[in-house]
């Protein structure tokens, strides 16, 4: 190896980029030259001052801010840019709106271990089931034959009620995973606007209230029971929401 | 109205966290990194500020793209881009290295750079050495010594082959060497 070489390589062997070989023969130069062993010297003395004396910015404080705000603004302009046939991207701009807006006026407390909050993750995976097609995994208007579907399938069997009765007809359930969980989702509909009902145990000591918000036409609420937690998602007028939650609630009540 | 025919394309992406949150805890974080780059870019508090706002709100429009583990290197080749088109716009011809892809670099053996120099400058004289440096050297720099990336990294960053980087890298740096050590200026040259 050559000194013009080692020339080439000096910085790369102290920033551990040389490859094992190439090592070798940097070192193995260096034994015999002292020309090479001082230009690796001034380098690594290079270096060193680098290191003390470049030093990071700190970036201004206003900039900070603005960023922060432009972040939840963009949100907003998300929402304001509504194209009459809603596309795939136009729901996905719609979930993140509400995803963000969820973050500000949920303050529910209950949050996945990422940091999410879980009404954000409760809006996505309302969006996700109305865009995809795994609406169901288990189609039926039966209450019978969608409970036991979940046998075996989550280590709870969640109480499972037809309110076709009352105007809610059952379309049927399927397995979510949210917040590091299985959960079971049962689908309703009213006037072909979709309800996903969101439920699992409740973990011991956690007992949060009742709680709602709704933006840009969807409906979120939120209640905890000892047995439960359910949460509740559709594009469905907020007093219809009201309503079925009460059903719901009913049902509970009777068990 | 929510129907169930809209028909899902395949690239539609999965929805994960929204734009902002992404926006907050994967590129925020690097909003100093980025600052800094831009400050040692830009030579100039304003400058780096206006490039630093311009590079984070595009960053905010493709976030989507931003991919956890890379986005440090991902937040910081915006912001270089960003750099460099405010300077190219700005004209100044910095960007032009040819004239130094052969180092000045003195062949006398008497003039080695001083090392005592070297370990003694200050901060002001490694800023003045930087500032000093061609762009497309000062960039390197800055990528390795000050934010820690890879060579792979810096090439990905700056857009060029790592062997690009590595023979930047070196003349980069001993440029600084001659700048910071030259025998008979304190604190560098000039």
């Amino acid at each position: 190896m050559s000194c013009e070489e080692i020339r080439k390589q000096v910085d790369a062997r102290l920033h551990g980029e040389l490859s094992e070989a190439e090592t070798q023969r940097f070192d193995d130069h260096l034994v015999g030259c002292a020309e090479c062993r001082g230009l690796l010297e001034r380098r690594t003395a290079l270096r060193e001052t680098l290191k003390r004396e470049m030093g990071s910015f700190e970036a201004p404080a206003d900039l900070r801010k603005l960023l922060v705000t432009a972040a939840r603004d963009a949100q907003v302009e998300v929402r304001a840019i509504r194209p009459i046939r809603p596309s795939a991207a136009w729901w996905i701009g719609v979930a993140a709106a509400l995803a963000i807006v969820a973050i500000g006026s949920w303050q529910l407390g209950a949050r996945r271990s990422d940091g999410a909050l879980m009404s954000e993750v409760v809006l996505e995976s309302h969006v996700r089931s109305l865009l995809g097609q795994h609406l169901t995994d288990v189609t039926s208007t039966d209450q019978h034959t969608v409970k036991p579907w979940f046998n075996g399938k989550l280590d709870f069997s969640p109480p499972v009620s037809d309110f076709v009765g009352q105007g809610y007809p059952l379309l049927g359930g399927r397995l979510e995973y949210l917040g590091g969980k299985q959960v079971a989702a049962l689908v309703y509909e009213r006037r072909k606007h979709l309800i996903n009902v969101f439920l699992w145990p409740t973990a011991a000591g956690n007992s949060a209230g009742r709680a709602s918000g709704s933006m840009n036409g969807y409906h979120l609420l939120h209640w905890t029971r000892p047995d439960f937690t359910y949460w509740i998602v559709s594009d469905l007028g907020e007093a219809e929401l009201e309503e079925f939650s009460g059903l719901l609630q009913q049902t509970e009540a009777r068990r | 109205m929510v129907t169930r025919s809209l028909s899902p394309s395949p690239s539609t992406p999965r929805l994960s966290l929204s734009p902002t949150t992404r926006f907050e805890t994967l590129v925020l974080p690097h909003l100093d990194a980025a600052y800094s780059l831009a400050r040692y870019l830009m030579r100039g508090a304003d400058d780096a500020r206006d490039a630093t706002q311009e590079a984070m709100l595009k960053a905010l429009k493709h976030v989507d793209q931003c991919r956890g583990e890379g986005a440090r290197p991902w937040v910081l080749a915006i912001v270089r881009n960003t750099c460099r088109s405010m300077l190219g716009r700005r004209g100044g011809g910095d960007n032009d290295i040819s004239f130094d892809e052969t180092v000045h670099r003195s062949d006398d053996d008497s003039n080695h750079p001083e090392i005592e120099l070297i370990r003694a400058a200050d901060r002001e004289a490694v800023h003045r050495a930087l500032d000093q440096l061609p762009l497309a050297y000062r960039e390197v720099v800055v990528l390795r010594e000050l934010q820690g990336l890879s060579y792979k990294e810096i090439a990905e960053v700056a857009g060029v082959p790592v062997g690009t980087v590595m023979s930047r890298l070196a003349r980069g740096r001993e440029r600084l060497e001659q700048l910071l050590g030259a025998p008979g200026t304190k604190g560098g040259a000039r």
